[in-house]
């Protein structure tokens, strides 16, 4: 095994480090506590966990956290009722909708009542507008946390060849964007790409974002590549007793690290990644709202 | 013209848009039945010959279309302010169909801000930030009229995009980058490259299909291009021909390239003239959308 480990863990910790630092400036210069709500509709199992986790990272870097649980049965006016009060509370500066939504509410009219300016998941179609013309907009977490770790280990991207697989809205889209922004020459491939594998094997950068697990095999990997693997496929182990499972990313980590020069595992790369954007985008937020300097790389 | 003499190598940006234009004056004669269409306006702030150009050649586009077309000239001295307030009296002025916000404007303008301003259901030219979003996630109606131009041209051919390898060269907010969006949501394969890109040629070579809108006369020669690929040239470079006189060229070297290549837009000619009846088309489009929401009857 060649490649260095991109440790997203470590990374993660750092970027909440340097968020808590902001806050504790913000605090102590202007008196401002940066304020993140969470609104989350529903018991679903795994959003529950999520929507912990954030209140409590939250909470550890001195920010202010608010959650909402609302009732799976909830009436759409009624969330954005909330929502309007969200958006008109000075203390907040950070809404996040946790998706996916019970089927009755429209998850595109919810998400659009957000205001852009406090739109920390980068979702609203400004923002997503905002992003595809190079302008100031919020980032999507996920896909931010990927462009940190690049610059973090590159310097420069600058004249990269960078290939992103997948051309979700919530990961390939914006990637490709943030890749264009800081000069690579990108290629977004998918499901309908012919011959992946020369596409593939032309890139500096890969970034898989495809949820199929472990499907890029090492020999699609040109030598010394960076790989940011951004699947996270849950798959049946049975070597590990029965019953079990185990995490594995979009591309086939083993042969990959043999090639590659720079790759994130999973789980523990580009996952802790997205809960610490998601912090740094709050910071974001709430400097921008009071005419503020933005922090330091915390955004793009 | 005999047909002899017709080089079919060549897109015919003129055709094309006599068809879109065609087809969109044909709904809004329907449309008039239930009534007077609004119209679209057009917005110049401080004058400009260059821009009276575009303002001649879309209002002649209008009338082909059946639109009513008014032209409004903002002096030189106008607010950022006031342009917004105007813009916001224009979004509820259900005379209003469309708003056309001519570029360049005086540099006390910012011109972002102005096409945020105007109502994304007015937005003939696909500029506000919501309208771009709407493409990013594949929503197509009202897509920046230049690039929804390279999309049709390059269907013009027959080919189906679906699987092609396409290399965009150009990142800018008006084009490149809303083709290459416009591309990937219909299936191909689109690289982006531009000013840092390295060894242009090893990508403009594979592209099965080549746009180019990077304002470098004659940059793309035949040997950066694939034989039989489909060539789309969006430049408008002025530069002075061998006889002294001005003369337009685009990003291409059109008599080389379309000897290699399977097809290629003219300049002039090609995407022009297409790029303002996309603009009549997004007028229609506008309409529809207004219509779906109950602003007209």
């Amino acid at each position: 095994m060649t490649a260095t480990i991109i440790d997203g863990k470590e990374f993660a910790a750092r970027v909440r480090v340097k968020v808590g630092n902001h806050v504790t400036r913000l605090k102590n210069d202007h008196g401002i506590t940066p304020g993140l709500a969470v609104v989350l509709v529903g018991e679903d199992l795994a959003s529950q966990v999520y929507v912990r986790s954030k209140g409590k990272m939250t909470v550890e870097v001195g920010m202010k956290s608010v959650e909402h649980k609302l009732d799976i049965n909830t009436a759409e006016a009624d969330l954005l009722v909330l929502i309007d009060q969200l958006n008109n509370d000075l203390d907040i500066h950070g809404i996040l909708v946790q998706l996916p939504l019970p089927k009755h509410l429209d998850e595109e009219l919810v998400i659009n009542s957000i205001s852009p300016a406090k739109d920390v998941d980068g979702f609203h179609i400004s923002n997503v507008g905002l992003l595809g013309t190079g302008q100031k907009s919020m980032v999507p977490c996920t896909p931010l946390g990927c462009l940190m770790m690049l610059r973090d280990h590159h310097g420069s991207l600058s004249g990269m060849n960078a290939v992103v697989i997948g051309r979700s809205n919530i990961v390939g889209k914006p990637m490709a964007q943030l890749l264009l922004g800081d000069s690579c020459t990108v290629t977004i491939a998918h499901s309908r790409t012919k011959d992946l594998a020369d596409v593939v094997r032309r890139a500096d950068i890969v970034v898989a974002a495809v949820g199929r697990a472990e499907m890029v095999p090492g020999d699609w990997i040109k030598k010394g590549a960076t790989v940011i693997d951004v699947g996270i496929n849950r798959l049946n182990a049975p070597e590990k007793g029965e019953g079990k499972t185990k995490l594995v990313g979009d591309v086939d980590f083993d042969s990959c690290a043999a090639v590659a020069g720079a790759i994130t595992p999973v789980p523990g790369g580009v996952g802790p990644m997205t809960i610490a954007c998601l912090l740094a985008n709050t910071v974001t937020a709430c400097c921008r709202a009071n005419g503020l300097d933005e922090p330091e790389g915390l955004t793009v | 013209m005999n047909g002899a003499q017709i080089d079919h190598r060549l897109i015919d940006g003129k055709a094309v848009m006599a068809r879109i234009l065609d087809e969109v004056s044909a709904y809004f004669a329907e449309a008039a039945i239930g009534g007077r269409v609004a119209r679209l306006v057009s917005v110049s702030i401080g004058d400009s010959p260059e821009v009276a150009v575009y303002v001649r050649n879309q209002a002649r586009a209008a009338v082909k279309a059946g639109i009513r077309f008014d032209q409004e000239l903002w002096s030189n001295e106008v607010s950022q302010e006031d342009c917004k307030q105007l813009i916001h009296e224009m979004n509820d002025d259900p005379e209003v169909l469309g708003i056309i916000l001519q570029r360049p404007v005086p540099d006390h303008i910012n011109v972002r801000s102005l096409q945020s301003a105007i109502h994304p259901l007015k937005d003939v030219e696909g500029m506000n930030p919501a309208s771009i979003g709407n493409i990013v996630y594949s929503d197509m109606a009202l897509a920046p009229c230049t690039a929804a131009a390279a999309v049709m041209l390059i269907k013009e051919t027959g080919l189906d995009p679906k699987g092609l390898e396409v290399v965009m060269i150009g990142h800018s907010e008006i084009v490149g980058k809303p083709v290459a969006l416009l591309l990937m949501a219909e299936g191909a394969t689109v690289t982006v490259c531009h000013h840092m890109t390295r060894s242009l040629a090893i990508h403009s070579r594979r592209a099965d299909v080549l746009v180019v809108a990077v304002g470098k006369a004659h940059l793309i020669g035949a040997d950066m291009v694939k034989p039989g690929a489909v060539v789309i040239d969006i430049g408008i470079n002025h530069v002075v021909g061998s006889d002294g006189k001005s003369q337009i060229v685009g990003d291409v070297d059109t008599d080389a390239v379309k000897e290699i290549a399977g097809w290629v837009t003219p300049v002039p000619g090609g995407v022009g003239p297409v790029t303002v009846a996309m603009l009549m088309r997004n007028a229609m489009a506008a309409h529809q959308r207004q219509k779906a929401v109950g602003w007209i009857e």
